[in-house]
């Protein structure tokens, strides 16, 4: 942890529990942000004092109001600056001169506006640093903390939230609001709720590390639009959900991807951002939404009810067709309808009518009123083989909603598995969804989007019981050896490697290059080509040929030392008739591999997350299919062997339709060295190993050819 | 103009307009921080420098004014 996250893992204690808070720069006037943040403390019964500073006003709300935030007696722990970005270094400089340490700065008008902005964000930074000071923002709606033991609102949000288990962050304070009316509308209660604006000081770093000790907090959620530390990010969601079991969802816009296609390696061209931002999260565990809906559908499910334990769900309704739709989703979604037992069926088929559907889905008919769901539900929950219940509801006449609610509810408690609710429909179950809502029954309009949250938290629970994997750290490298290749080729002015040079890079982290090379002679030429054994492949080496097949630089299948002499003089005279100008270095000679499958590797830097390593299988498979996967590094053994698995072509490595079972051990050790080679030598821009050969299983991997681009 | 009556003139304007006293405002007081100008009284400052002192400001530049000693180099430069 760094200086400064220290200081902020101390200051954001203070920031949202704070015992006395001065409003700096607000006014009298109602419906501004520095009128309505004053108001909105006040209204909000802060479990401390509120000091409203203004150079002009005696008093504001009915409270002694001061001209300078230093004039005040009393000490003030957190500071809330609303005044105009020309003047908040003032503000935020006689906040350190008077020891504030936690400072919400919600005005806009810096980092985002570019030019002055820019400067005046740096110029807060500095004054932060100076006196050991915190502060969220600038540009942001406020934050909002609901325990009873702070109270504290300061934001401009129009209403206050009730209080829960769910945390909320945002770099948008416009989504905020919207966020709060959307939860408000569905009895969704806040521990804390953050929005943190341009995140020049504070960032999601910062808040999920303080979340992660928060008693309060039971899922943290994350809206982000970008992402500055990828790997920080990374490894605060990882102890977050590894050390508190916290599940973190994040919704991240953004998901085009501008800018892959100018890349200059098939790595760079296959990298979209998102793509590399999917990867992470999922590495990191983090749980990635689609939108808002998705990401509190998901989130109550979380935050109210236990982790189911298996994916074995039961289905209780008094409707066919939605219980058949359910059906379809859930096993679509990956989850499996529970198999009665003979005593829960037995069970069902005393307590039911004759017409109802005693096999899951249970059907309790049309007609069903409170007893009937009440016996369902009971049984369920009683079978072994049951680890979660979706109760289903359509309103007929005799539909007693409310009390069906209230027996969801009660029973819900009395068991350690999680239950779901759909009562669908709008007008007519509405007090029973808020009877619900009241005793956190996760709620869906729609009875299949009980799946995806269900499924997700199955997931979580398997997550938290198994121990992320450590990347493996390779001793038997030769760091100095592939740093020294890299800094000569960039003394020489080279953007990129040559192929034999290229594969010495490789070869220094012991990745496994064919037996290769380099002559400058035709009698060198024999002698290597004998050395390595037949047959071999013959490239010229020429920084002015770009495509070396179309002016006869390459030849295949040289099958003895007389042939390799007598081809080095035919690619020097091929290359001469067709390129005359080119100044020909060499000729690159390799073992010619035949046998076996071809795979991509390679690695790309990405601006937020660093190096990123690739996996493909070669030929249609990237060129058209684009059948991908990616992990950042560093990568361990299990994400590796994750990432070959992950593609879709992957099943033709694995012995498919009687194929041979490839080393893909082998393959997954390759990506782990490259991805150390990747951080040790920041250097390399883009880097292409296509093609990597793969044979059978413990015949091992060869890499045939390497790009790197630096 | 002297600098002293250049000054002096500035103070009672803003004094004027920020509803304040002249006794009140010091050299280096900031309309904002200091004096508590909102963001229509710091556009009305502006268009009560030009009506006092007969001249047109540059509004884009002259928001960028904000002190007291600041306008006073400002106006000047614009007599």
């Amino acid at each position: 942890m760094t200086n400064r996250a220290a200081l902020h893992s101390k200051n954001l204690q203070t920031l949202f529990y704070p015992k006395s808070v001065a409003i700096v720069g607000t006014n009298k006037v109602k419906g501004t942000v520095p009128g309505d943040i004053f108001i909105n403390i006040l209204h909000a019964e802060l479990n401390g004092a509120t000091f409203p500073v203004n150079p002009r006003e005696k008093y504001i709300g009915g409270v002694k109001a001061y001209k300078y935030i230093v004039d005040i007696p009393d000490e003030i722990d957190l500071a809330i600056i609303v005044f105009p970005s020309s003047v908040c270094n003032k503000a935020l400089e006689q906040c350190g001169q008077k020891g504030v340490k936690a400072v919400i700065i919600i005005s806009a008008g810096f980092k985002e506006i570019g030019g002055k902005g820019l400067e005046r964000e740096k110029e807060l930074l500095e004054i932060a640093n100076k006196y050991d000071m915190s502060f969220i923002g600038p540009n942001c709606l406020g934050v909002i903390n609901t325990d009873p033991l702070s109270r504290l609102n300061a934001s401009f949000a129009r209403k206050f939230p009730a209080e829960g288990n769910i945390a909320f962050l945002s770099q948008s304070g416009a989504l905020c609001t919207a966020v709060l009316d959307y939860a408000l509308a569905k009895n969704i209660g806040f521990s804390k709720f953050v929005s943190f604006g341009n995140k020049a000081d504070i960032s999601e770093i910062d808040l999920l590390y303080y979340l992660m000790d928060d008693d309060k907090t039971k899922v943290i959620l994350l809206y982000l639009e970008e992402i500055t530390d990828g790997p920080g990010l990374m490894q605060a969601a990882r102890d977050v959900i590894e050390k508190s079991h916290k599940p973190v969802l994040i919704l991240k816009s953004g998901r085009t991807s501008a800018g892959a296609s100018a890349a200059a390696s098939h790595t760079g061209s296959l990298a979209g951002s998102d793509e590399i931002c999917d990867a992470a999260f999922k590495q990191a565990g983090i749980i990635r939404c689609d939108n808002i809906e998705e990401m509190f559908n998901i989130a109550i499910a979380l935050a109210y009810q236990p982790l189911p334990k298996t994916n074995n769900v039961a289905i209780i309704t008094n409707a066919g067709g939605p219980g058949v739709l359910t059906t379809d989703a859930a096993i679509k979604q990956g989850l499996q309808l529970a198999q009665f037992s003979e005593e829960t069926t037995n069970t069902l088929k005393r307590s039911l009518p004759t017409t109802a559907n005693i096999k899951n889905p249970v059907d309790v008919i049309g007609d069903a009123r409170a007893d009937r769901y009440y016996a369902a539900m009971s049984a369920a929950f009683k079978e072994k083989s049951v680890d979660g219940v979706f109760v289903i509801l359509t309103p007929q006449s005799m539909t007693d909603i409310n009390k069906i609610a209230e027996e969801v509810a009660k029973i819900a408690h009395e068991y350690d598995k999680p239950v779901y609710a759909s009562f669908m429909g709008e007008a007519d179950v509405a007090s029973g969804i808020k009877i619900l809502q009241k005793h956190q029954i996760p709620h869906y309009i729609l009875p299949e989007s009980m799946c995806k949250p269900f499924y997700t938290a199955y997931m979580f629970d398997r997550k938290i019981k198994r121990k992320l994997a450590e990347p493996v750290i390779f001793t038997d490298v030769d760091k100095e050896k592939a740093q020294a290749l890299l800094a000569k080729a960039a003394g020489e002015g080279r953007s990129y490697l040559p192929e034999y040079l290229a594969a010495k890079v490789i070869e220094a982290y012991k990745l496994p290059v064919v037996a290769n090379g380099f002559a400058t002679s035709a009698e060198e030429a024999g002698s290597i080509a004998e050395s390595i054994g037949f047959p071999v492949v013959m490239k010229v080496m020429s920084d002015d040929i770009i495509h070396k097949y179309d002016v006869g630089g390459v030849i295949l299948d040289v099958n003895s030392k007389e042939e390799a002499e007598k081809q080095y003089v035919n690619i020097f005279q091929n290359v001469n008739k067709k390129m005359p100008e080119a100044k020909i270095d060499g000729v690159f000679i390799a073992r010619q591999i035949s046998a076996g499958t071809e795979v991509i590797l390679g690695v790309k830097r990405d601006p937020s997350f660093g190096a990123v390593i690739m996996f493909g299988l070669g030929g249609i498979f990237v060129e058209v299919f684009k059948d991908v996967s990616f992990r950042v590094a560093p990568v361990s053994k299990k994400a590796a062997l994750g990432m070959i698995k992950e593609v879709k072509s992957s099943k033709l490595l694995l012995g498919a339709r009687g194929r041979a079972v490839l080393d893909v051990e082998s393959v997954a050790n390759a990506i782990m060295r490259l991805s150390q080679l990747a951080l040790d030598c920041p250097q390399i821009k883009e880097l292409d190993i296509n093609p990597m050969i793969i044979l059978e299983e413990g015949e091992g991997c060869y890499v045939a050819d390497t790009k790197i681009i630096i | 103009m002297e600098h002293e009556e250049l000054k002096s003139r500035v103070k009672k304007v803003v004094a004027r307009v920020l509803k304040t006293e002249q006794s009140e405002i010091d050299d280096d007081a900031n309309f904002i921080f200091d004096l508590g100008a909102d963001s229509m009284q710091s556009m009305l400052l502006i268009a009560a420098f030009e009506e006092e002192f007969d001249i047109e400001l540059d509004a884009e530049k002259a928001q960028e004014v904000q002190t007291i000693s600041g306008a006073v180099e400002f106006i000047a430069a614009n007599l």
